[in-house]
């Protein structure tokens, strides 16, 4: 199991639990963490799980969750170590992500927030690819919200022929509410 | 005498936590509640004790078994209540409960098994003397048996997940050319609702009336009936209002099915509260469909009517008490009605509408009871059902039952999301709901007729 990375703002590097269980044989304050470096164990129901470090991670521990007990029950996202990169000379990383603002022209967006799915079920094929030319109407996926499978159909103010530039939102993603899903142009 | 639990860990959220949380404390018992992301800060955890599970996506945190049972161990918990949904039904989950020290508040494993797997279910009971619905023999393993066992027992056909309940994973076909797609969309629903995408198939019985038996069995051998329920109206094979007793049902038909249930319950070997759901056809008789070992979400209406607190018993029972009532001493009494409010706008095809509650009020008032987790502020997160609160009003005959509901409904305030509460008002107060001139098929009163 790895721990999970969070870059806090005051430029140190969290790292979270990614289960609930009881963490054991911690790091100590002060030792030099790495990506791939042992974290110690997390018991869970009995079974000893090694938790390592994630990529990304680099850093002097300078804060252990509950360093004097030798087993310490965890929750999901328990800040177990927060590591200070400065000290140990670490590279810092981009995190900057792809501009969405580029986008122009046509999109579809998602009427709600939920789960998209491009295919109607997963040993089926897509909905539509990239390069497809439908019209308003067309089936392009399904929302699930609130563990109900909606169908997302072409519509509003389309051109009466559209043709798919790239499908955005991947097959499963947590979509927001006006989140693009695809992009269009007129075909 | 057995002793009860000190702490009980609440493997569920929102209005079923809340709910299950309540008991609890009446008892004196500590409750822990197992969250997601998505609910820590919701205010029905505030200033209780709780355990991160994961994410907000139920797979990774309510649905995660090993999460579930890990926290409640590791909080110090001797028993654990599933709620409903979620794991509530699992019996791989209440086996690891027990192998880990845990009491699981439900039935043993091994029964709940036999009738979580439906098919296999309906006989044991069609044994025990229940009447039944013709259907498949077992879990279709493909399109083409649903289709062969679907030109067999005739059209329309119902598939259902083996897994199900609340309505989810549920599919119509009307004729051969619909099963392929039924039979899809079917598994596809009950692998993201329950994580199992087993189906089966039952005729579907068209203008027929849900009624459902409340049950409640101790390790002693002994069982009670707290009276049935009608859940009628509904819309897609979800519940919308739930009442007892049930309008339209003859007297001794009610006694043949109430007594034939608790002594199925007994041969089977359930502990706990349960559910035995029927189908009232045409005939006016009623067939078994499942039953769902757990409480359900409807249960306070029988609550209202016995004045029995089912989670309260369910913990009882759990701790290896006897009941401490007879048949004889269960008196039922009155008619309740319950509406459940969800966060959907009726006037734009029950779409889901997440967001958050800026002002809210629930409504109070004599024989009046609203289950809710629901406080001002709230934000519905996407990642779970829709459900509000629960409105139960209770009076002396169903008539006054139906005045408190409408005026409580009337007081209630959520402004921030569309909720049901136009269609439950114009339900009660629609002429076919009061006459009982409806069925599953169709919801009395709504649409609304445009003047």
């Amino acid at each position: 199991m790895k721990a999970r990375l969070e870059r806090r703002d005051d430029g140190t590097l969290a790292l979270r639990s990614p289960c609930v269980g009881l963490w054991r044989e911690a790091p100590r304050l002060g030792s030099l963490v790495r990506a791939g470096a042992p974290l110690g164990r997390v018991e869970v129901l009995g079974r000893l799980w090694p938790l390592e470090a994630p990529p990304g991670a680099a850093g002097i521990v300078v804060e252990v969750w509950e360093p004097n007990r030798k087993r310490a029950a965890v929750d999901y996202d328990t800040v177990l170590l927060r590591l200070d990169p400065e000290a140990a000379g670490a590279i810092g990383q981009s995190t900057a992500g792809p501009d969405e603002s580029a986008a122009s022209g046509l999109v579809f967006r998602s009427p709600m927030a939920g789960r998209f799915y491009r295919r109607p079920a997963p040993d089926k094929p897509v909905f539509v690819e990239a390069g497809d030319v439908v019209e308003p109407g067309h089936a392009i996926g399904l929302l699930e919200v609130m563990k109900t499978f909606n169908r997302l159909v072409l519509g509003g103010e389309l051109p009466p022929r559209v043709r798919i530039v790239a499908v955005v939102a991947e097959d499963g993603a947590d979509v927001e509410r006006g989140e693009v899903l695809l992009r269009l142009e007129p075909a | 005498m057995p002793r009860l639990f000190r702490r009980v860990f609440i493997a569920n959220r929102g209005e079923v936590a809340a709910r299950v949380a309540r008991t609890c404390e009446r008892l004196g018992i500590t409750p822990v509640f197992g969250v997601s992301e998505a609910d820590r800060h919701a205010g029905y955890v505030r200033g209780h004790e709780q355990v991160v599970l994961g994410p907000g996506r139920a797979t990774h945190s309510y649905l995660d078994m090993e999460r579930v049972v890990q926290a409640a161990v590791q909080s110090r918990c001797s028993a654990l209540h599933p709620g409903w949904g979620f794991l509530a039904e699992n019996p791989v989950f209440a086996a690891l409960c027990e192998a880990h020290g845990l009491t699981f508040l439900g039935p043993p494993a091994h029964v709940m098994h036999r009738m979580g797997k439906k098919t296999p279910a309906k006989r044991a009971m069609g044994d025990a003397g229940l009447t039944l619905i013709p259907g498949s023999e077992g879990i279709l393993a493909d399109a083409a048996e649903a289709r062969a066992v679907a030109d067999t027992i005739g059209y329309p056909v119902l598939l259902k997940a083996e897994s199900g309940g609340g309505g989810r994973g549920m599919r119509v076909a009307r004729d051969a050319s619909e099963v392929e797609r039924a039979f899809q969309e079917a598994r596809a629903e009950a692998r993201a609702a329950f994580g199992d995408d087993r189906v089966y198939m039952e005729r579907l019985i068209e203008r027929g009336r849900h009624v459902e038996i409340q049950l409640l069995a101790d390790r002693w051998g002994n069982v009670v009936h707290l009276g049935e329920r009608d859940c009628t109206v509904q819309r897609n094979h979800q519940k919308l209002i739930e009442e007892s007793p049930a309008p339209v049902l003859a007297a001794d038909e009610r006694e043949r099915a109430l007594e034939a249930a608790a002594r199925a319950t007994a041969a089977i070997g359930y502990v706990g509260a349960g559910t035995m759901e029927f189908l009232l056809d045409g005939d006016g008789t009623l067939r078994f469909m499942e039953m769902n070992t757990r409480l359900q979400v409807e249960h306070c209406v029988s609550e209202a009517r016995t004045g029995i607190d089912l989670v309260e018993q369910q913990i009882l029972v759990g701790a290896g008490h006897r009941l401490a009532f007879r048949q004889e001493d269960v008196r039922i009494e009155g008619h309740a009605i319950e509406c459940r409010i969800n966060a959907e706008d009726p006037f734009d095809e029950f779409r889901p509408a997440p967001g958050v509650i800026e002002r809210w009020r629930a409504p109070e008032g004599e024989g009046i009871r609203v289950d809710t987790h629901v406080t001002e502020g709230y934000e519905v997160p996407p990642f779970y059902d829709s459900l509000l609160c629960k409105v139960v009003a209770r009076g002396r005959d169903r008539d006054e039952a139906c005045e408190r509901m409408i005026a409580a409904l009337e007081d209630l305030v959520c402004e921030g999301v569309a909720t049901t509460v136009p269609m439950h008002l114009a339900i009660l107060r629609s002429e076919a709901f009061r006459n009982h001139r409806y069925d599953t098929g169709s919801i009395p009163g709504w649409p609304q007729e445009s003047r």
